[in-house]
């Protein structure tokens, strides 16, 4: 499909963050997976070796592991703006799956669609968009027909 | 769920022909299963009859740690809440009423149903207060010019129900807050924001508070225009009386440029002077209109609020002394 076709959405921010502090948009991460399942290795040893220090080092983000019976393991990102992600984590390796979520907290949360430029501003001019009469002294002769005939 | 009934019985006469199985299928069958198609139209057309299932709360639903998310939640904000205040601040007067009223019908006596919490009555009027006579303050130092109509149009803007319920909702405060009903009625979910204002006052302290109402409501400011929340009908009549109170002369409404006027697209520009010096200059479709936006433009000019002024500062605040001091001590 062309570009134009596709969704798109502007560079954006929730709630102007950062321009005041900023808040990482991440606020809840749940590990589903298996205790037994071949596939859910990879999490089960991102469980073992890297869950409590990204807690650690994440106050700001609840982690919850749940164990389940499942053949497929997932990663469930719920955000600040009320988007929940689901990434499936089959067969990944911790180093894998550390990167993700380092990946999903460092997002927004906003959909993950085309953005049509890389930088955006509200107020594109500062000295106001330009019209044919910018920067033209005011006519000092009668201006023409008002009203017409 | 006596329409589900209905349908249920209706479906199953029709597939069944009448002959309902009553043994428990124990052994698994490995085949097309021909009973789902059946089932998935008839949990459409239940969909379709009984309509949405209401929303459920995140708190009803599975990983949810009510302590771990409040903690979670003082920080990310970068706050030193008081995990108690913050807990008292969650808990609505509605709540405690129809929770109450939940534990009588379910037949526990007055002692029992009687819960041992603390609502958020004074916290919230506290935070409103506070929220209210912050943003005042800090109105009339960014904007000296604006009359007081206008702070309390800015002022009743961002303490809204609008910017206030969208504030509280991308900062997770509705799954937090307790209230008697799903979703979270607006008034509710506002007073609850003012609440957590109001505890961080008390936990932290006042310097802290105002720099959160600073960074979550007056960073809504941005790209706001002036006008936009302050209703003003008569932008002339305003304009004079400004005038007037600082001593110039009067404006006089003069049309500098045209273009198309015979057409159906035409185009005015219309300059406002007074003492003869151009004060401001508008367009518009028509004459009065033209006018209008001039005073506006004028006005804007008059108060500081123009779309080109200087981006308010966000940044967080530096100890100046102590790091010159410091600064001092490393260089002697």
């Amino acid at each position: 499909m062309t570009a134009r076709g596709t969704p798109s959405r502007f560079l954006q921010s929730v709630l102007q963050n950062g321009a005041g502090r900023y808040v990482c948009q991440l606020k809840r991460v749940s590990l589903m997976f298996s205790k037994k399942g071949q596939s859910s290795l990879g999490v089960r040893e991102f469980i073992e070796d890297g869950v409590v220090d990204f807690a650690k080092k994440n106050p700001g983000i609840v982690v919850y592991v749940s164990p389940q019976s499942c053949r497929i393991p997932k990663i469930v990102a719920e955000y600040l703006n009320g988007n929940v992600r689901e990434e499936l984590v089959t067969n990944k390796t911790s180093q894998q799956i550390t990167e993700l979520i380092m990946k999903l907290s460092n997002q927004s949360g906003l959909d993950i669609i085309r953005i049509r430029k890389p930088f955006h501003t509200d107020s594109p001019s500062i000295q106001g968009q330009w019209h044919p009469f910018t920067n033209r002294p005011p006519s000092r002769d009668p201006i023409g027909p008002q009203e017409p005939g | 769920m006596a329409a589900c009934w209905r349908l249920l019985s209706r479906t199953v006469s029709v597939l069944g022909h009448g002959q309902v199985c009553r043994s428990v299928l124990l052994s698994q069958t490995r085949e097309k299963k021909r009973w789902m198609k059946a089932y998935t139209l008839l949990m459409e057309r239940k969909r379709r009859i009984e309509g949405e299932p209401a929303p459920k709360p995140r708190s009803q639903q599975p990983n949810w740690d009510y302590h771990a998310e409040v903690e979670a939640f003082s920080a990310r904000l970068k706050e030193s809440f008081s995990v108690e205040l913050l807990k008292t601040a969650f808990v609505n007067p509605c709540y405690l009423r129809s929770e109450e009223e939940r534990r009588r019908t379910l037949g526990l006596d007055a002692e029992g149903a009687a819960l041992n919490l603390r609502d958020n009555t004074e916290l919230r009027e506290h935070g409103q207060q506070f929220t209210l006579n912050f943003l005042k303050d800090w109105c009339k130092s960014s904007f000296p010019n604006l009359p007081e109509a206008g702070v309390t149009a800015i002022v009743s803007h961002l303490t809204g129900s609008e910017v206030v319920c969208d504030v509280a909702r991308n900062l997770a405060v509705e799954e937090l807050a307790m209230a008697a009903e799903f979703p979270v009625p607006q008034d509710i979910l506002r007073g609850t924001f003012f609440a957590v204002v109001g505890a961080l006052e008390q936990s932290s302290g006042t310097e802290k508070a105002r720099l959160f109402v600073r960074d979550f409501l007056v960073t809504q400011l941005i790209g706001k225009d002036l006008f936009d929340m302050w209703r003003v009908v008569n932008p002339m009549g305003l304009l004079v009386e400004e005038l007037t109170r600082r001593g110039k002369a009067l404006p006089e409404p003069r049309l500098i440029q045209s273009a198309g006027a015979s057409t159906v697209l035409p185009l005015y520009f219309v300059g406002l002077y007074s003492d003869g010096k151009l004060l401001a200059q508008g367009p518009g479709e028509t004459l009065l209109a033209a006018e209008e936006e001039a005073a506006r433009v004028a006005l804007r000019k008059l108060f500081g609020y123009t779309e080109n002024r200087k981006p308010f500062d966000f940044s967080p605040p530096q100890e100046k002394p102590r790091t010159a001091a410091s600064r001092a001590a490393a260089s002697g």
